[in-house]
């Protein structure tokens, strides 16, 4: 059953679609703010050009979700599944589900239409309107309304108590403070529960406190270097603990990561995610508790290892920079297997495989 | 047999790409005519024409993600694996589709 849903190649589909968009959208982000940009917040007053970059990155970013619900459901239900798709990304976008959020609705959408089109049966004369109105009109509305107010619930829920925790745990032990806010930034690689550590550093940024927006830049970075990190150490220690293809994500995830970008990690985590978010978080978590604790702070909101030298304690900085993604690294190395189905490079000898499943179809 | 089919992987970049030399070279040592259309990030490559897939005996689809233009193989008889398959076992796939269409009357 569950390999007849597909549900991997589905997934792939859609970060085959989402990594060109990612790449091109952080680089105009990290460009942009490098130098001296911001997001344009007023469209009707004059702007710089390298705000025009940050800004056109945030709307790229701002696309990921709707990108990554439409090709889901188009992987699945083929060309009717795109419209519908695209909107409950956008849903995702609207009540803070970010692409967790995306990638749910993709799914749930995709099935939605792929039953219609299989089981909604209409007369003759209606069979044009099918694609073109019945179906992505009755799988937005279903789904749709689902997104906004079934699935929307624990995740309004879920942002308002987070919330409200660490307005409450503000003066407590600093570690523990910076531990959380480390670990949520960490939590979901740029998505909804990172925003609201991000906005709550942020926030606490205009109030003159700098130390938690050191703790966010951390937490950014700390996810490509542990992973980068465990790589490392697998081709070290000659063990196997990546298939190529993610070690040319873990390329690529690398130097984001250096401007701060965590989403490069994610086609990383959508394979193993709970191996990769527990790990990514702890080292997160730690990282963040020293640095909360040794007092480093940062006056500006992102840019990566390039504001660094802005800091108020640069060396501490970098040195918990450097223990959380250790931590990370070494947990990931030592928890994560070797990948079963590792691509040979070039061998003419072939190692024995199991084709039994290989039917041909007619 | 005259062998025609698609490769595409998950970036899009690399392994689309070696898929289609593996099945092409462990189908010459097979004594098939092969012929690979590749589906990578930058878009269809090498494109099947009408002819080929006209006259094409079995079609070979090695993708780990969806693949387009599937009607076209509509009525052919049609293998579909993984990408890591073509590129790491092209032989014994040859082998396991002529033992399963030699099984087939």
């Amino acid at each position: 059953m569950l390999k007849k849903l597909q549900i991997k190649k589905h997934a792939l589909t859609a970060i085959s679609f989402m990594l060109p968009l990612v790449v091109a959208s952080g680089l105009l982000i990290a460009i942009g703010n490098l130098t001296g940009g911001t997001v344009i917040e007023n469209y009707q007053e004059a702007y710089s050009i390298p705000s025009a970059l940050v800004s056109l990155g945030v709307l790229g970013m701002g696309l990921l979700a709707p990108v990554i619900a439409g090709a889901i459901a188009y992987s699945i239900a083929d060309r009717p599944g795109i419209a519908p798709g695209l909107l409950m990304g956008l849903i995702a976008n609207a009540i803070g589900a970010g692409f967790l959020g995306g990638m749910l609705g993709g799914f749930i959408v995709g099935y939605f239409v792929l039953f219609l089109k299989k089981h909604l049966k209409v007369p003759k004369w209606a069979e044009g309107l099918m694609p073109m109105m019945i179906i992505p009109l009755i799988s937005s509305v279903v789904v749709g309304l689902l997104m906004f107010f079934i699935l929307g619930v624990p995740i309004v829920w879920a942002t308002d108590g987070l919330t409200s925790f660490l307005t409450s745990m503000q003066g407590s032990m600093r570690f523990v403070f910076g531990a959380i806010l480390g670990g949520m930034a960490a939590f979901d690689f740029g998505g909804p529960v990172n925003k609201v550590a991000s906005l709550f550093a942020d926030g606490l940024l205009l109030e003159g406190i700098y130390e938690p927006e050191a703790v966010k830049i951390l937490a950014s970075m700390v996810p490509p270097f542990g992973v980068a990190i465990s790589w490392v150490l697998s081709k070290m220690l000659r063990k196997k603990r990546y298939t190529k293809s993610e070690e040319d994500n873990i390329k690529i995830a690398f130097p984001m990561g250096v401007c701060m970008i965590t989403e490069g990690v994610i086609p990383i985590a959508a394979v193993d995610i709970v191996r990769v978010v527990v790990s990514c978080t702890t080292g997160a978590a730690i990282g963040g508790g020293f640095s909360m604790m040794w007092g480093v702070g940062s006056p500006v909101p992102s840019g990566g290892l390039f504001i660094v030298p802005a800091m108020t304690h640069p060396f501490l900085f970098l040195l918990a920079l450097l223990i959380g993604s250790v931590i990370t690294g070494v947990m990931l190395f030592l928890w994560k297997k070797e990948p079963a189905n590792e691509y040979a490079e070039d061998t003419t000898e072939e190692e024995e495989f199991d084709l039994s499943d290989i039917k041909v179809n007619i | 047999m005259n062998i025609v089919g698609i490769s595409a992987c998950t970036s899009g970049i690399a392994h689309t790409y070696i898929a289609k030399e593996k099945l092409i070279k462990a189908g010459i040592e097979f004594g098939h005519k092969v012929r690979i259309e590749t589906q990578g990030t930058i878009g269809i490559e090498d494109e099947l024409t009408k002819e080929e897939i006209e006259a094409a005996d079995l079609v070979i689809i090695a993708a780990d993600i969806k693949v387009s233009g599937k009607e076209r193989f509509k009525g052919k008889r049609i293998v579909e694996i993984p990408t890591n398959i073509a590129i790491k076992a092209p032989k014994q796939l040859y082998k396991k589709i002529e033992a399963e269409l030699n099984s087939k009357p």
